[in-house]
C-alpha cells in the first residue's frame, strides 16, 4: 500500500525519530511504514492522519 | 542531582537482572548436578530433585519479563515476535518429532540428545525467526 508519510514528514522537517515519538511508536516502525514494507494497523493509521490533519485516504492509497 | 529513571530504563534493568539470575542459577544447578560431583557428594535423591528445580522460579520470572516486554512493544515489534514464533514453533515440533522417531530407529546417545541438550534449540529457532522477520521490515 502506497503512502505519503515520508513526504508529509519532510514538509514538517521532522526526523523519523521525531515522528516516531509523536506517534508513540519506534523509529523502525516509521521507517517500515514509509518504505511500504509494513502496513500500519487502523489505529496507527488514524493516529498518523490526525497528526498531519489529513484523512486516512489522503495519506494511504491501497492502489 | 540525579534524575529519576524512566520506566523503560527501570524495565530494562529489571529484565537484565532477571536474565542474569536465571542464567546463573541454571549454570550453577547444572554444575552442581554434574555426574562426577554427585558421585563424590552422594546426596539424597530429594535434595537433587529440589536443586534441579531451583532455576524454575527465575526462569518463570524471565518469561514473565519477556511477555511484559512484548506487551510494551509497538505493533511492528509485536508482529516481528509473532512471525518469529510462527517460524520457531513448527521447527520445534519438527525437531522433537524427528528425534522421537530417530529414538525408535537408532540408539540416540543420551549424553548428546537429552532434554538438557535439546531445549537450547528452541530459543535458537526463535532468534533465527526474529532475524528472518526483521529482514522483511528493515
Amino acid at each position: 500500500m502506497k503512502n505519503a508519510l515520508r513526504l508529509l514528514r519532510a514538509e514538517r522537517d521532522w526526523t523519523q525519530a521525531e515522528l516516531a515519538e509523536r506517534l508513540d511508536v519506534s523509529r523502525q516502525t516509521v521507517n517500515a511504514v514509509e518504505t511500504e514494507k509494513y502496513e500500519p494497523s487502523l489505529s496507527l493509521a488514524f493516529k498518523i492522519a490526525r497528526l498531519f490533519g489529513r484523512s486516512i485516504e489522503e495519506i494511504f492509497d491501497p492502489g | 542531582m540525579t534524575t529519576p529513571d524512566s520506566a523503560p530504563q527501570r524495565h530494562a534493568r529489571y529484565d537484565l537482572v532477571v536474565t542474569i539470575v536465571w542464567v546463573l542459577t541454571f549454570i550453577g544447578t547444572r554444575a552442581f548436578l554434574d555426574h562426577d560431583l554427585q558421585q563424590r557428594l552422594q546426596l539424597a535423591g530429594w535434595i537433587r530433585f529440589l536443586v534441579a528445580l531451583v532455576p524454575v522460579l527465575p526462569a518463570a520470572l524471565f518469561l514473565r519479563a519477556v511477555i511484559r516486554g512484548i506487551a510494551r512493544m509497538d505493533e511492528l515489534h509485536r508482529r516481528v515476535h509473532l512471525e518469529a514464533l510462527v517460524f520457531a514453533y513448527p521447527l520445534a515440533i519438527l525437531l522433537l518429532m524427528t528425534l522421537g522417531l530417530l529414538q525408535l530407529a537408532v540408539d540416540l546417545p543420551v549424553e548428546d540428545w537429552s532434554y538438557r541438550h535439546v531445549w537450547i534449540y528452541l530459543p535458537l529457532f526463535y532468534l533465527g525467526g526474529l532475524a528472518l522477520a526483521w529482514r522483511r521490515y528493515r
